[in-house]
């Protein structure tokens, strides 16, 4: 009977692994990381988080503008479009994050990063959750374990973020003379920025491990992962 | 041996037959020898015993048989195991220690805490060997999920019909266990049709065209 209950269970997991599993869409990873287009793509990246962040906070100053002026709907509806904005950005963040999770699988070795700290950031939560992440990584031997240790303070602060956005949001529409969701909202940009600002070290992190790769042995690589197995 | 046995080893003849065709016209059969060696093992205790029943229709034959089949499981998983991580060995390490383990595991469990295997005592040794290459093969398929790493479509089809059929193989050898010697032959006649559904789907794996493969980085280069 244990070893029926065993071996359903095993083949529970080899079906429902290799049933989700697609070799078009990992072989388009290894293309990635065996061809990652190192600085080009950290630099698309930090313009991509360059325009996000000026865009939110054009918006959020033209929405504080309009407060300012007792144009009280205005204020909001460009609040929300500085919001709306800023779960964009939130999504795309999200999505890279789920990348460089897999990618930082695919390397052999990655490069270390600094322990995650409450200092750049202004929200408690988010200070609370990185000041934790800063305790566990103590604990963490491996450089990929506390890469993925990043990946994930660093998810985690782009949906605090985006609660507290939110929120804020609905506690202005609620309130629109009370200063404090604007405050609140201004706070949350700020720290999305700092998020940002982890997100382009842990990008760069892991470019920097995938081109460490030789040249030549990326082609070889390729070649047996591609050419001998199709 | 029943009319209905005899008519489902014929069809799963004639499905060898197809597969084995199969994967040499279709270029699988590199991609996993210990297979391309079980196909052939199969065949041939199915023509023996549904050809000639009154010789190795027995006892013997079926523990002599089943250790082949088995040995050739253990080196399907193993061969798997070993070319889809040989390429990569940051996981192939990982592999290495988690196959390891899980071979000692099983050698303790069967050399330790089962009774001596023979005809008398099948459901006691057989599915402890039928778990230990599912999960064999299982670890492979985790591991393969966990690193990213690129699978054939064949190598994986392997795995998708092995591990099934396994989970039936230690299933009916429960219900025989619990039943007794009276229903072997309905035991019997559902494993093999099991073995044949099988067969039928690496057919259709084997003949299918192959998915092709991105262009390198050389052509991004």
């Amino acid at each position: 009977m244990l070893e029926l209950a065993l071996s359903t269970v095993g083949c529970v997991l080899l079906c429902y692994t290799l049933g989700r599993y697609n070799r078009a869409v990992t072989l388009q990873r290894w293309q990635f990381v065996l061809n990652a287009p190192e600085r080009e793509a950290i630099e698309s990246l930090r313009q991509r988080m360059q325009l996000d962040s000026a865009l939110a906070r054009q918006a959020f100053e033209t929405a504080s503008r309009a407060r300012e002026g007792d144009r009280h709907p205005d204020a909001l509806t460009i609040l929300r479009v500085a919001l709306s904005i800023l779960e964009d950005a939130g999504a795309d963040r999200l999505t890279r994050l789920r990348a460089m999770g897999v990618y930082s699988r695919m390397v052999q070795a990655i490069q270390p990063l600094p322990a995650p700290s409450a200092k750049p950031f202004r929200g408690a939560q988010l200070r609370a959750a990185a000041s934790a992440a800063g305790l566990v990584h103590r604990f963490l031997v491996g450089a990929e374990e506390r890469f993925r240790l990043w990946l994930l303070v660093l998810g985690l602060g782009v949906r605090i973020v985006l609660r507290g956005g939110r929120r804020s949001a609905e506690a202005a529409a609620r309130a629109p003379h009370r200063r404090r969701p604007w405050g609140a909202f201004a706070r949350g940009m700020d720290d999305f920025d700092a998020l940002d600002s982890s997100h382009l070290t842990a990008f760069e992190a892991l470019v920097a491990s995938l081109s460490a790769v030789d040249r030549g042995d990326r082609l070889r690589l390729w070649e047996q992962i591609a050419g001998g197995s199709r | 041996m029943s009319d209905l046995l005899i008519l489902v080893a014929h069809a799963t003849k004639l499905a060898l037959l197809a597969l084995l065709a199969g994967i040499v016209w279709r270029g699988r059969a590199r991609l996993c020898w210990s297979f391309a060696a079980y196909l052939p093992a199969t065949l041939l205790g199915n023509v023996l015993v549904s050809l000639w029943p009154t010789t190795f229709y027995t006892s013997w034959f079926w523990v002599l048989k089943q250790a082949t089949y088995d040995t050739l499981k253990v080196a399907i998983a193993l061969e798997l195991a070993w070319r889809v991580f040989s390429a990569f060995p940051g996981a192939a390490r990982t592999a290495g220690r988690v196959i390891l383990a899980l071979l000692v595991l099983s050698t303790v469990a069967l050399g330790f805490l089962t009774p001596g295997s023979s005809y008398n005592t099948v459901w006691d040794w057989q599915p402890r060997v039928a778990t230990a290459a599912l999960w064999l093969l299982t670890a492979t398929a985790l591991l393969v999920v966990w690193y990213q790493v690129p699978v054939h479509e064949w190598q994986r089809a392997i795995m998708l019909g092995l591990a099934p059929y396994l989970v039936v193989f230690v299933a009916l050898l429960d219900l025989l266990k619990r039943r007794g010697w009276a229903f072997r032959e309905p035991i019997e006649a559902l494993g093999t049709i099991a073995f044949l559904c099988v067969v039928l789907f690496w057919n259709w794996a084997a003949w299918r065209g192959g998915a092709p493969g991105p262009a390198g980085p050389a052509a991004g280069a």
